[in-house]
């Protein structure tokens, strides 16, 4: 799969969790990427690490709409009124409205996440368009550098525990820091170097990978772009209503056209459980 | 014209007091040039020069003339010289742009707007140059240091410059890797590329050079007619004391990072006086060995033994220890720390750090960096000192300093294991030599067999 045609996916899904306040719409198009990362995520990719930091964002998008809104009819706990910003009452509704927000946040989150977590940095790079290859060049260089950075953190703690070095208050950790952060600039400064030796922003960039465009490339193209584009029209209609549950708790509504249209995120992963 | 020809050429560092450079005159014009001279000489800023890295990327205040390949370097971007010099750098890790090795390798080319077929012939030409052509589909991140520094070599080949400039290339390669690259050095050459090469291990280089060059106080001389001089060892191995009392011990122990073991069922151990060098192939096995004696890294199956008292552990990357403002407080910092008796000063004039005491560590050059953290960990009579290729980019003097320091080390009763790649410093400095390979630990004797 190419990574541009990725890219058309990921947008789409994106606009779609993002133009809809309607969570039935933001699951379908989460389960949508969740298939496809299990599809065809790399492995070692760092895709459980990626979940459990979107499951958190969920939480506490969740957590800050119920303890902040304080409308809705049906009342799950009151807080005593003296505590700031928190106190007052606790409604199901600003429950259901946060785990909907939750869920919009993650929903997004997963639509972009299989360009990192399916594709390889250099492959993302490699797609962008020629007016952006050089900047691209240099993202791709700079996101190599993250993985020498976390080893040469945990060999600087290291280091510095042989020589005596503990982390008991704050003004231990220069100790380890300073080192990790200099080492960081000096490794950047030297990728930097090593760039401009070998004749980084010359000229025009050629490509030594080439992105191939496949037929099932176009097919997830186009049903993504049919996806969005049908899903935007019915929003603008009033054809896929959202959803809000204030001031007291209701089902969303669900339109079939508009739940088809969030189904067709589904093609990318078809074929590879296929 | 000469490819390269500096006149009277001096340069100073941003906020420097002196010139690095002093008054360079060359003219260089074919074949394979060795640079030598001591750490902090201004071989790296020479080298430099070359590509234009200084003055355009450093800044400073340069004078003077120099020319390339025909062309004003003072005014010629970096980017621009890169289309026919080539520059391999000292540390090999941080020169990959790309994860992958066929790409990296193809970056220069994809910078210069080469075609792809072409691009793909370059890539399998400069990796077969190289010797690593089994490795054109790995990750970057798997490959040893010796591996990463011929991807470095194979990445600037394949752009086929005419003027070739490789920093320390050798410094963290061992016998067969520094083979491998000479080899593709000498190939370049042949094929018409004019080569410098700033080398402490010249000796290595020296007997395919067609030049030697002497870099000092930054200014150039022709080296003796008979090249630069090779330093006798410092200490017989005969000369170690007798090992009295156990200092580290392992017990069947399988050990390596990351639950994927490297080393099996390892007994070894070594005693109070005694300098043990560990010698094997770039990623046999030596860090992790040295991990495993530091209790850094805990062992898979069996068990490791050490004396109670201070461990003093050097790794490979010295920057990895300097965090203080100065040279003087970096050894300060760890007599603190581990409650030692003793000042710097004795440490500072040990390993002929004295005149740079209160310069920042980070602004010296890598091979007094590597004399820093080796003063910093060395600090404070420590009863197990476990360095980790600590010659790395070090001059002969610095060698016989770390080799005295080490002798001082078993004479108090403590004890040593060297990681290294260096035979001279195993000549110098070791008791006993342990090679790794395949997993398992060979103890070699007697000494002068394990150098040859």
């Amino acid at each position: 799969m190419s990574t541009r045609s990725l890219a058309v996916w990921s947008a789409s899904g994106l606009v779609i969790a993002l133009s809809t306040s309607n969570p039935v719409y933001r699951v379908v198009v989460l389960l949508c990427a969740l298939n496809l990362l299990l599809a065809r995520g790399r492995r070692g990719s760092g895709a459980r690490i990626l979940l459990t930091g979107i499951g958190i964002a969920g939480l506490i998008a969740t957590l800050l709409t119920l303890l902040l809104s304080h409308t809705g009819r049906h009342v799950l706990v009151r807080l005593p009124a003296g505590i700031p910003a928190i106190g007052g009452p606790l409604t199901l509704e600003a429950l259901a409205f946060g785990l909907a927000t939750g869920l919009g946040i993650a929903a997004a989150l997963l639509a972009v996440a299989p360009l990192t977590l399916v594709s390889q940095p250099h492959e993302l790079v490699d797609a962008l368009p020629s007016p952006l290859a050089r900047t691209g060049a240099a993202l791709g260089a700079a996101l190599n550098l993250i993985p020498g950075t976390l080893r040469s953190a945990a060999e600087i703690r290291e280091a510095q525990r042989m020589r005596g070095w503990r982390a008991r208050r704050v003004a231990d950790w220069p100790a380890v820091a300073v080192p990790v952060v200099l080492t960081a600039i000096e490794g950047s400064m030297t990728l930097a170097e090593a760039m401009e030796s070998r004749a980084y922003g010359t000229s025009a960039r050629t490509h030594f990978s080439i992105q191939r465009w496949a037929p099932y490339d176009t097919l997830v193209s186009v049903t993504a772009l049919l996806g969005v584009a049908g899903f935007l029209a019915l929003v603008a209609t009033g054809g896929a209503p959202g959803w809000f549950p204030f001031p007291a708790l209701s089902a969303p509504a669900i339109s079939v056209p508009a739940l088809l249209c969030c189904a067709l995120l589904v093609v990318p992963s078809l074929r590879v459980w296929h | 014209m000469p490819t390269l020809s500096f006149a009277r050429l001096h340069y100073t560092y941003p906020e420097a007091a002196s010139r690095a450079l002093d008054g360079v005159d060359l003219e260089i014009d074919f074949g394979l040039t060795l640079l030598t001279g001591a750490s902090g000489s201004g071989k790296s800023t020479l080298l430099r020069v070359c590509n234009g890295l200084i003055p355009h990327f450093h800044g400073g205040v340069i004078g003077g003339s120099a020319r390339v390949l025909d062309r004003d370097v003072i005014r010629t971007p970096t980017r621009e010289l890169a289309r026919d010099v080539g520059f391999v750098f000292q540390d090999p890790e941080l020169q990959a742009v790309y994860p992958s090795v066929e790409r990296d390798v193809a970056f220069g080319l994809e910078n210069l707007g080469v075609a792809r077929g072409e691009m793909l012939r370059r890539v399998g030409d400069a990796l077969e140059m190289c010797g690593i052509v089994h490795l054109r589909s790995r990750a970057v991140g798997t490959l040893s240091g010796g591996e990463r520094q011929r991807l470095a070599l194979a990445g600037v080949l394949a752009m086929r410059p005419r003027l070739l400039v490789l920093d320390e290339p050798l410094s963290q390669l061992d016998p067969e890797g520094s083979a491998a690259l000479l080899g593709a050095l000498h190939a370049a050459v042949q094929g018409g590329t004019m080569a410098l090469v700033a080398e402490h291990r010249h000796h290595l280089v020296l007997e395919r050079a067609d030049r030697c060059l002497l870099m000092a106080g930054g200014r150039v001389t022709p080296c003796a007619p008979d090249g630069p001089v090779q330093p006798a060892p410092a200490r017989a191995s005969q000369d170690a004391p007798a090992s009295s009392e156990l200092s580290w011990r392992l017990h069947q122990v399988t050990a390596g990072p990351a639950g994927v073991a490297v080393l099996h069922d390892l007994d070894l151990a070594g005693g109070t006086g005694e300098v043990v060098a560990l010698t094997g192939a770039n990623g046999s096995g030596k860090t992790t060995l040295l991990r495993t004696i530091a209790g850094l890294l805990p062992p898979l199956a069996g068990s490791v033994e050490r004396r109670p008292g201070r461990i003093a552990y050097l790794p490979q990357n010295p920057s990895a220890l300097l965090h203080r403002a100065t040279v003087r407080t970096e050894i300060d910092w760890t007599l603190r720390r581990t409650h030692a008796a003793g000042r710097a000063d004795a440490m500072l004039e040990e390993m002929g750090l004295a005149a740079v005491a209160e310069r920042d560590p980070r602004d010296l050059s890598s091979g007094q960096r590597q004399r820093v953290a080796l003063a910093a960990v060395l600090a404070g009579d420590p009863s197990l000192v476990l360095l980790d290729e600590p010659t790395r980019g070090m001059d002969d003097a610095a060698r016989t300093a770390l080799t005295a320091a080490l002798a001082r080390v078993a004479e108090r009763g403590g004890s040593a294991v060297l990681a290294t790649h260096d035979p001279q410093l195993v000549a110098a400095a070791a008791t006993r030599v342990v090679d790794l390979g395949d997993g398992v630990a060979r103890v070699r004797r007697p000494l002068v067999e394990a150098v040859r």
